[in-house]
C-alpha cells in the first residue's frame, strides 16, 4: 500500500478531539492530517496485535478480550489501559 | 460550546473499514471489539495530541504542526509509524501544492488584469479549510 494522500478518518472529526484539549491554542492542518494518518496506523496495528490473540484461541472473530489482552501485554497500548 | 459525547468519536463505519483491511479475509469483529477499538482510537488522538502540545510549547509555539506530531509517535514508541507518515506528509504536501498552484492559474485566467502574486491566499471556498489554521507551505518537517 503506497502513502495515502488522504486520511480515510474526516479530518473535521480528528480536529474536534484536538480542540478538546484545553492546552492546545491552534493546530495546523498538516498537524491534524498527520494524527488522523497516525490513527489510522494505529488502528491497523491494534487490530492485528489483537487478532494474534483470536488465533491463539483458534477463533476467527476478534473479541473484546483479545483487545483486552493486546493491550495489557504491549508496552505501546499501556496509554490505554 | 461544549463538545457532545458523540462528536469525539470516530465514524464507525471507517473504524470497521480499516479493522477489515488489516485483518485475513474472513476474519470477523464483534460488535463490542469494534466500539473498543474505536474509543481506544479516540484516546490515541487525544494522548497524541498532548504529547505533540508538549513539543509545541518546547519550541515556544502556538501552534501546533505536524513535526510536532512526528515527534510525539516517536515519544509513545510508535517509531514505525514514522516513515510511513512523513511519505503520507510529503504527498499531501505536494498535493496541496498543486490545489494552491491550480487555484492561481484558475484566478489568473478569471481576471483580465495582472494578479498580484503576493496577495493573501483567501480560503473562503476551500472545503477543506478549517477555522484557525496556519498556512504551513513552507513547514520543514524535522528528520
Amino acid at each position: 500500500q503506497g502513502p495515502a494522500r488522504l486520511a480515510r478518518l474526516p479530518l473535521a472529526r480528528v480536529k474536534a478531539l484536538v480542540k478538546a484539549d484545553p492546552d492546545v491554542t491552534l493546530a495546523s492542518q498538516e498537524a491534524v492530517f498527520v494524527l488522523a494518518r497516525a490513527t489510522e496506523l494505529f488502528v491497523e496495528t491494534i487490530a492485528k496485535d489483537a487478532y494474534m490473540y483470536a488465533q491463539q484461541g483458534k477463533r476467527k472473530t476478534l473479541q473484546r478480550k483479545d483487545l483486552d489482552n493486546a493491550i495489557e501485554a504491549i508496552d505501546e497500548f499501556a496509554f490505554l489501559e | 460550546m461544549a463538545e457532545r459525547p458523540e462528536d469525539l468519536n470516530l465514524p464507525n463505519a471507517v473504524i470497521t473499514r480499516i479493522i477489515k483491511e488489516a485483518l485475513p479475509d474472513g476474519v470477523n469483529i464483534s460488535k463490542e471489539a469494534r466500539s473498543a477499538i474505536s474509543r481506544a482510537a479516540s484516546v490515541f488522538v487525544l494522548y497524541a495530541t498532548s504529547c505533540a502540545n508538549n513539543f509545541a510549547m518546547k519550541g515556544k509555539r502556538k501552534t501546533l504542526n505536524a513535526a510536532d506530531v512526528l515527534s510525539a509517535m516517536e515519544e509513545m514508541e510508535f517509531q514505525r509509524f514514522l516513515a510511513p507518515l512523513k511519505e503520507s506528509l510529503e504527498v499531501y504536501r505536494r498535493e496541496q501544492k498543486g490545489k494552491k498552484e491550480a487555484r492561481k492559474d484558475k484566478d489568473k485566467k478569471a481576471d483580465s488584469e495582472e494578479q498580484d502574486k503576493s496577495r493573501e491566499e483567501d480560503n473562503d471556498d476551500d472545503d477543506e479549510r478549517m477555522e484557525e489554521e496556519e498556512q504551513n507551505d513552507e513547514e520543514e518537517v524535522d528528520n
